[in-house]
């Protein structure tokens, strides 16, 4: 059962992970996305939660499947010691190499980035971790709100005058992720040109406070420190969500003074597009509450849906605040091919989140996320060449359980 | 050598998505130009905050940041004569970063589904807020709007009290450094193969897809129907007493979830009497209102009389993850930071001397440097473009 080539971009580059729950195999996701052959390194004695989260059927856990698509699944036991030799095997036919277990957990396994440098000398090794692989913090451990609030973004999301509210606690592992896929490629591009493999140490913490640098400068040019302020913004006004019908909200942002010109001309108040106020700028950001006031008694009568298009038809940048129906019916994210159709081992139909961007030359991407162990033949077999009768006796000893 | 010092870039971005994507790869090495409008410059040297607070297109801090290690070349785009200069430039590059309006860059000459007849080496990557192919009611956005179409801010923030409108999300421009992120991992991809294929390739990144794409873990299991699909304000949270809380010094953060955070828990705060009153199971099997209200509130008697880094340090110790809610003068004060060297210093002609964020990132090759300050405005033109028509400062 060899894989096929899939074509685009990392075409031929072999991944394993080593990886649990979201922000690692995350980086998988995106490099299996980009043509990489990816491997999961699983085992049923420390299967990921993902698998487990909500359900009875580990090969059938929602969470699990939405972020693993593209994968293939290999039955590895860690704890064995004859397990390490058979991942260190696979890992001298490997590029790149992702983990992010516990701080220490990958070397006391006998496979922190020296010994699998000994095995294949031009490895990308790419370790993450909440504070990274070494320092004085590096013994923390966390999950993304954590991230969140170290790096500095909790502390800048919240109403006017009142404590930090955060992001929504579901931001920070994929964009952790993000980081250290952009990371791994550019290693795998220095590895083409130069044959030297690397040790790529990824913080999650930092990954965040990357994410608010102009905010950070803030305090380092002038001492600044800043704090939720709504929706504000120094450049725009108004620049806000606002209240609709039927509890649904309404964004806009007013770039320009002519954008504002023809938001007044819109909101249909006679004077109100000649008022001093708000000519300018700096005139409504001095009256912005009152702005906010007004615009949010027009806005709470309309359908947000509706009172967005119409704006749009002003040159005016409004959109309505998705709920999730909304996102999950959005036109143009089924048009664009974002949601897209990929198919099991038996053949069943799955829809997933597809990459984010088109490419002139893309992979292939048409396969769910695997079952546990899905390509233990194609892994032990044809990679690694072993024979039936050995593969028959490590699956009977539990190495490869 | 650096990573990407065998690279040369034009970057025709306006905004903070092309210029962080820019940034990406010029702290690698890249020789990234960045193409200005004379007069004016980038849009970004518009936006504050201002180095001593006064409005220059030299004093932009956002500038500042996002521009490290770059060119500035100012040439007129708007007429033949720049536009035939642009063509020029384009035999020398090999990647193209723009974040303009769909459309613009046909208007420029680099047409997307035509380009590569002119430059079939080239790499052009484009970011925008839907796409190439933007429905007629998504035509103009910013980055509030984006947010707001992916999912992320109707549901911001967390166990949102759903008489006050949704947030933006931490600073301006999270919407466009994710944008900027995702398009320079494109970036790189492209030219990994272009090394075998010879080949340029279009890139065309999406940020109201990118952003969705960052919530896989929810959003997937809700296309599916496996997970409910609800208009509420709380339909991406997980339940619990995980929040921020109010320090003598700040505010913590402190997340709850299994049965060993809560024995934890119990070692943290001396064994109290109310912890005894609920199953040691609870967070994972019977997490019901009435308990997450008690938890939270002796967890706000007890973080009130606290530090945070202390609480944090003792917290962790005990396999309790509880963390410090840190603020920029955190972050500069983090002995983890100044262990990793988060931080690196930039001397700038105008804004002096300061502490720049730098990557997540430590590469034992190839590690990031910051060697020049972002460029002031036509600093590079004669370098580039000498005697060029449309090339002025």
């Amino acid at each position: 059962m060899s894989q096929r080539l899939r074509g685009g971009p990392l075409q031929g580059v072999r991944v394993v992970e080593l990886t649990k729950v979201w922000a690692g195999p995350y980086v998988g996701k995106q490099l299996a996305f980009l043509g990489a052959e990816v491997l999961r390194v699983e085992s049923l004695g420390s299967l990921d939660v993902t698998r487990t989260y909500g359900v009875s059927d580990i090969n059938n856990a929602p969470g699990f499947r939405a972020v693993n698509p593209q994968k293939l699944s290999v039955q590895i036991d860690m704890k064995k010691p004859e397990g390490i030799e058979i991942l260190l095997a696979l890992l001298a036919k490997s590029d790149i190499v992702v983990e992010n277990l516990r701080p220490g957990a990958i070397d006391r396994l006998g496979l922190g980035y020296e010994a699998v440098k000994a095995v294949k000398p031009d490895i990308i090794y790419v370790s993450m971790g909440m504070y990274g692989n070494e320092g004085p913090l590096a013994y923390q451990t966390g999950y993304a709100p954590c991230f969140a609030a170290l790096g500095g973004l909790s502390s800048l999301v919240g109403y006017e005058g009142q404590p930090p509210s955060g992001m929504n606690m579901r931001y920070a592992d994929s964009t952790f992720g993000t980081a250290a896929t952009y990371a791994a490629i550019v290693a795998l591009l220095h590895r083409q040109k130069t044959g030297v493999g690397q040790f790529v140490d990824v913080s999650a913490v930092e990954s965040m406070t990357s994410m608010i640098g102009d905010s950070i400068m803030d305090y380092t040019l002038n001492g600044v420190v800043r704090e939720g302020d709504g929706n504000r913004h120094a450049e725009m006004a108004p620049h806000g969500v606002f209240p609709c019908a039927e509890s649904e909200w309404i964004s806009i942002a007013v770039p320009t003074d002519a954008v504002w010109q023809a938001l007044a001309g819109a909101m249909g108040q006679p004077g109100l597009a000649q008022d001093s106020r708000f000519a300018t700028l700096a005139a409504r950001k001095a009256n912005e509450s009152e702005l906010e006031r007004l615009l949010a008694d027009w806005t709470a009568s309309h359908d947000a849906r509706e009172l967005a298009a119409t704006l749009q038809q002003q040159c005016v940048p409004a959109a309505k605040s998705q709920n999730a129906v909304d996102i999950v019916s959005d036109p143009h994210l089924w048009a664009q091919g974002f949601y897209r159709e990929v198919h099991d081992q038996a053949g069943r139909a799955r829809t997933i989140l597809g990459p984010p961007w088109r490419m002139t030359r893309a992979a292939v991407i048409d396969a769910a996320a695997p079952r546990l162990g899905e390509h233990n033949a194609y892994v032990f077999g044809e990679i690694l060449g072993l024979t039936a009768e050995e593969q028959q006796r490590l699956a009977e000893t539990g190495v490869t359980r | 050598m650096s990573a990407l010092s065998s690279y040369k870039v034009l970057e025709l971005a306006d905004g903070v998505a092309g210029e962080y994507c820019g940034k990406l790869l010029a702290d690698f090495g890249a020789e990234v130009i960045k193409i200005e409008a004379p007069g004016r410059g980038s849009g970004t040297r518009h936006f504050g905050p201002y180095g001593g607070g006064q409005a220059d297109v030299e004093r932009s801090a956002l500038f500042a940041f996002l521009n490290t290690n770059k060119r500035s070349v100012t040439l007129d785009l708007s007429g033949p004569a720049g536009r035939a200069t642009l063509a020029k430039l384009l035999e020398r590059v090999d990647v193209v970063i723009d974040d303009h309006a769909v459309g613009w860059l046909a208007s420029v000459g680099l047409d997307p589904a035509t380009f590569a007849q002119a430059w079939p080496r080239l790499v052009l990557c484009s970011i925008t807020p839907y796409g190439q192919t933007p429905a007629e009611d998504r035509l103009h956005a910013e980055d509030l709007n984006v947010f707001h179409m992916s999912g992320w801010g109707f549901h911001t923030p967390t166990a949102a009290d759903g008489t006050l409108p949704p947030l933006k999300g931490a600073g301006r421009f999270l919407v466009s450094y994710e944008g900027g992120l995702e398009s320079a991992l494109c970036i790189v991809a492209a030219l990994y193969e272009r090394e075998r294929s010879g080949q340029g390739e279009f890139i065309d990144v999406a940020k109201q897809e990118v952003l969705a794409s960052r919530v896989d873990y929810v959003l997937g299991p809700m296309i599916t129907g496996d997970a409910d699909v609800t208009p509420s304000r709380t339909a991406f949270d997980l339940g619990g007493p995980a929040g921020i809380f109010r320090c003598r010094d700040g505010y913590a953060y402190i997340w709850l979830s299994s049965p060993a955070h809560w024995e934890g828990l119990r070692k943290l705060l001396g064994n109290p009497e109310w912890m005894n009153d609920l199953p040691p199971h609870w967070l994972e099997r019977e997490c019901t209102p009435e308990r997450v209200a008690l938890t939270r509130r002796h967890l706000t008697d007890w973080l009130k009389t606290q530090n945070k880094d202390d609480a944090s340090a003792a917290a962790q110790k005990l396999g309790v993850t509880l963390v410090a809610v840190n603020n920029a003068g955190d972050l500069l004060r983090s002995p983890q930071f100044q262990f990793r060297g988060f931080f690196a210093e930039v001397r700038h002609p105008v804004l002096g001397t300061a502490q720049y964020p730098t990557v997540p990132y430590r590469m034992s090759a190839t590690p990031v440097h910051i060697t020049t300050a972002a460029p002031r405005l036509g600093e590079h033109t004669r370098d580039y473009l000498g005697t060029e028509p449309g090339g002025r400062s």
